[in-house]
């Protein structure tokens, strides 16, 4: 076993040159790979996380809600619900808001938009609302004015201490009116949100929505300790909740995003497959020709005494050996430098900017060290090097003795 | 007592358009202890009865046994095992593995028998000695001459004390003083261990040595002669 084993490391190192173009197949094709990969996942981990900071791990609705999304299917704020949903372990916070659809005007300008009826504070503290402001001031608590984008406020030609009119649909078939001041102007990464997006305080909304009863709420945003503990949460809070109300989680909410990261992670995985499909065939051609150029010495080995099934281990031996050798290489290199770019991710610009724009997330690309890449990379070298080294390893399996011993 | 006994063997080759009659028939006995060489001109059959008689090829018709076991018996794995701890083999070229240094290439039947280190240790030891080549232990076969390769060949063909050793054409590659070392060293193994050496050679000067010649024509023993020294 031992012998085998110092056979088949020398051998691999005897046509050296050759083994180290083989070894830097693999080692070009495992770096690129774990880039590209770590560069994915870095990049999807920081999409989702960024959103869910904003929508909650999940959120709580009125059954029906999340179909419709229609400001009937609201509820009325539970302080007794909210507590004991708030004493869940695992439970970190919970922001209620409610948001409705709605014509704004100003002068000759009327625009459809979304209306976030927010907890000021909390939601200032979840996703630092106020470091977005370019003109003017944050809301405070109970304000009856609203902070808008920059686009919008372009558009509407508004200014800070301008009135907006508000004109919607309300609670039950009332329509909605108010006329709130601009605050504040923001500015988001994402044009969308600069375009049609204004926020106002929970209260003003609910006055406006339903002024003889208000209080109504269209959901709550329920924020986690530990993103893991997911389902275990989720159905402690049905429980809590009951049959009036629905649940949905993150992946729910951004379904349409969890979609594009598939799509671009199947691509990803296709390149790769190109990739490793040619590292693959340098290892096998390597080792085939090794493995017949050593026939002769093969031949004594099994003519003096030595079993098939070890010589096919001095094949497999050899393909791995070389695979783990690309593989030391190309951690060596990529381990420092990905835990770099992990820490500190190159800022992007121009057109790859704006995928990440679009998910309100600042354009910096982040590089991810979640060992399974790490692991499947690895692995899929591992397979398809033994892989390589099936037809060699029947070369030597079929191996003829006394005609090799005549050629 | 007879260490080889091959009955009625034949032997036929049917790769080529012609089927080529290898061995027609061949009778032939071989006792413990035998220095013995086969001889005939090229093509004869000599290395195909070698083989045969070292278990590396089976026979088409006719009986071989080695020390009573009945080769053509065996399962192609079982034949291996029996080469491993019965025959010891000395080629005409290339028989060193040429990654293992001369120690480990002498070890490496030890080894595949799962010999205890400290017994190749001094195996290697002794042998080194007694093939005369001393201090390159660690030396690769590539830096060695041919007949210091030979010389390695059989150390390791002796490593195991198998009973039996086949050669063929061991002194094809090697030059007169070469050559004479190379005799003077298996005819001392012969004598102090009673090992079994077959040669199939053309050369004269393995004949000289031999003290049996078996000849052969067309697969067929048309002579054989013990030579008293
Ligand atoms: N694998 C094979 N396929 C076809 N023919 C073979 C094969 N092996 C041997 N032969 C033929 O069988 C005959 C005997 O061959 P063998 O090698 O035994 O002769 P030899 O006496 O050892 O010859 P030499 O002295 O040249 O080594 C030859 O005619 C040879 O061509
Ligand atoms: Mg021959």
């Amino acid at each position: 076993m031992n012998t085998i084993f110092k056979i088949a490391w020398r051998n691999i190192w005897r046509s050296k040159k050759r083994t180290l173009l083989t070894v830097s197949a693999v080692f070009l094709a495992f770096v690129l790979a774990l880039f590209m990969r770590s560069m994915q996942f870095g990049s999807y981990d920081l999409m989702i996380r960024a959103s869910v900071n904003g929508t909650g791990d999940l959120q709580l609705h009125k059954s029906g809600y999340w179909e419709n999304k229609g400001i009937n299917e609201s509820f009325y704020y539970n302080g007794t619900l909210t507590d004991s949903l708030r004493r869940i372990k695992g439970v970190k916070t919970i922001i209620p808001n409610l948001q409705t659809y709605a014509l704004i005007s100003y002068g000759k300008q009327t625009k459809g938009v979304l209306i976030k009826g927010i907890d000021v504070q909390a939601e200032n503290r979840q996703i630092n609302l106020s470091g977005k402001i370019v003109r003017g001031q944050y809301l405070s608590s109970g304000d009856n004015g609203t902070i808008i984008g920059d686009r919008l406020a372009k558009f509407l030609k508004a200014d800070i201490g301008d009135s907006l009119v508000i004109m919607g649909q309300g609670y039950q078939g009332a329509s909605a009116y108010a006329l709130v001041p601009v605050r504040g102007i923001f500015h988001m990464p994402s044009p969308e949100m600069n375009n049609s997006l204004m926020y106002m305080s929970l209260v003003t909304t609910q006055n406006m929505v339903n002024p003889y009863a208000p209080g109504l709420l269209t959901g709550l945003s329920i924020f986690l300790n530990k993103s893991s503990d997911l389902n275990e949460i989720r159905s402690k809070i049905e429980k809590a909740a009951g049959d009036e109300y629905e649940t949905v989680t993150w992946r729910t909410i951004l379904s349409d995003m969890l979609q594009t990261i598939k799509a671009d992670n199947i691509s990803g995985q296709i390149m790769l497959m190109i990739l490793y499909i040619i590292a693959a065939f340098g290892i096998f051609s390597t080792e085939l020709m090794m493995v017949m150029e050593k026939r002769k010495q093969y031949a004594v080995m099994v003519a003096v005494g030595l079993q098939k099934k070890k010589l096919v281990l001095v094949s497999v031996l050899e393909t791995l050996m070389v695979s783990i050798v690309g593989i030391a290489a190309g951690l060596l290199l990529a381990v420092p430098v990905l835990e770099y770019l992990n820490i500190s991710p190159i800022p992007l610009k121009g057109a790859m900017a704006e995928m990440y724009l679009q998910f309100n997330i600042a354009p910096a690309l982040p590089f991810s060290m979640e060992p399974h890449i790490f692991i499947s990379q690895i692995s899929i070298i591992l397979c398809l090097s033994l892989l390589s080294s099936l037809y060699p390893a029947y070369y030597l399996y079929k191996l003829n003795i006394l005609k090799t011993f005549r050629s | 007592m007879s260490i080889i006994k091959a009955e009625g063997i034949f032997k036929t080759y049917n790769e080529t358009s012609v089927p080529v009659h290898a061995l027609n028939g061949v009778d032939l006995e071989i006792n413990n202890g035998e220095f013995m060489a086969i001889v005939g001109p090229s093509g004869c059959g000599k290395t195909t009865l070698l083989n045969i008689t070292g278990g590396l090829d089976l026979p088409d018709k006719g009986k071989i046994f080695i020390d009573g076991t009945n080769l053509g018996g065996l399962s192609s794995k079982e034949l291996i095992d029996f080469r491993l701890h019965n025959i010891g083999f000395v080629f005409q070229a290339s028989n060193l593995i040429p990654v293992l240094t001369v120690k480990e290439n002498i070890e490496f039947i030890m080894m595949l028998q799962n010999r205890p280190k400290a017994e190749r240790d001094g195996k290697v030891e002794e042998l080194l000695n007694a093939v005369g080549i001393i201090g390159k232990a660690d030396y690769k076969p590539g830096q060695l001459s041919g007949g210091q390769q030979q010389r390695v060949a059989v150390a390791r063909a002796l490593a195991t004390n198998p009973r039996y050793i086949i050669a063929d054409e061991p002194t094809a590659n090697l030059d007169s003083a070469s050559t004479r070392e190379l005799l003077d060293l298996m005819a001392e193994m012969n004598e102090k261990y009673g090992t079994t050496f077959v040669f199939a050679t053309h050369d004269q000067r393995v004949m000289d040595r031999a003290k049996r010649i078996v000849t052969l024509e067309d697969g067929k023993i048309t002579g054989d002669k013990t030579i008293s020294k």
